[in-house]
């Protein structure tokens, strides 16, 4: 919670001094999302075991692209309702809630899209702590983990577990594992079109 | 630079260090250097116009209808179980 208020205060502060000042960094933004994606490659390089994964059976490695693919298919229906290009759109939506990568990655090529792909990624991610608990009253709890995207690994684990239980635990992390695999490849494919 | 190429370096990197089994803590440097990307994103939005009101507006229906559309997803497949 504590690292979400430094996340927003860099963003308000960098928006701020962006709108009054208009400095030049150069290609420093380019430098830190370099970095940033080479420490998250080597984080899943020390991490990624299919093995373990394999062990849980089949609704654990399906539900990671299930989430993917309905993400995918609710951007496109956004992008069609906001009239915003599909490729901006599907972007944004590829990121399963994974906003501060998201974000950066899409603000390569527009810094409109970028902020919007960084906004809608963090809405989702409140939003998945707000509804979960409720909506798991409807919905089977190891499916519910879908709404969490890439989330359900790290931020979101905790309000999972405390409402669906230790084996729903299990099933989230895996969920945002793959998903936190496979997001890295999939926005940056679809921003090639 | 293609992103695909310090990914993939990065990957690398990260198996060999799990096969010699050394292991290296990166949470601090990933913190930094999220902060320092997200502060220069804001900048480079800050220089030019946006309409809050539809930022707001399109991040809530891009939210809401990509978990729609996951949960909706999950339940054909859990359905099927």
């Amino acid at each position: 919670m504590r690292f979400l208020v430094y996340v927003l205060s860099s963003l308000l502060a960098g928006i701020a001094l962006g709108h009054f000042y208009s400095p030049q960094f150069g290609n420093l933004y380019e430098v830190m999302l370099y970095l940033l994606i080479f420490i998250i490659g080597i984080e899943l390089g020390q991490n990624f075991r299919l093995k373990e994964i394999r062990k849980l059976g089949g609704l654990a490695v399906k539900l990671p692209f299930g989430t993917l693919l309905g993400s995918i298919l609710g951007g496109l229906l956004a992008s069609l309702i906001l009239g915003i290009e599909l490729r901006w759109g599907l972007a944004v939506a590829a990121g399963c809630g994974w906003y501060s990568l998201t974000g950066p990655l899409i603000a390569q090529y527009s810094a409109v899209y970028g902020t919007l792909g960084f906004l809608a990624n963090l809405t989702r991610e409140i939003f998945t702590v707000l509804v979960y608990p409720v909506a798991i009253k409807r919905i089977r709890r190891e499916l519910a983990v879908s709404m969490g995207g890439a989330t359900t690994m790290d931020t979101t684990l905790p309000i999972m577990t405390k409402f669906g239980g230790s084996d729903v635990a299990l099933i989230a992390f895996v969920h945002g594992f793959v998903l936190t695999a496979v997001v890295p490849f999939v926005v940056p494919f679809i921003l090639q079109f | 630079m293609n992103i695909f190429i310090p990914l993939l370096a990065g990957l690398l990197i990260g198996y060999l260090l799990r096969k010699k089994g050394r292991r290296v803590k990166v949470d601090l440097p990933m913190s930094a250097a999220l902060l320092f990307l997200i502060f220069f994103m804001g900048v480079e939005a800050g220089k030019v116009r946006i309409n809050a009101f539809w930022l707001l507006v399109s991040s809530i229906v891009f939210a809401a209808l990509t978990i729609a559309g996951s949960v909706g997803i999950a339940l054909l497949m859990g359905g099927r179980r």
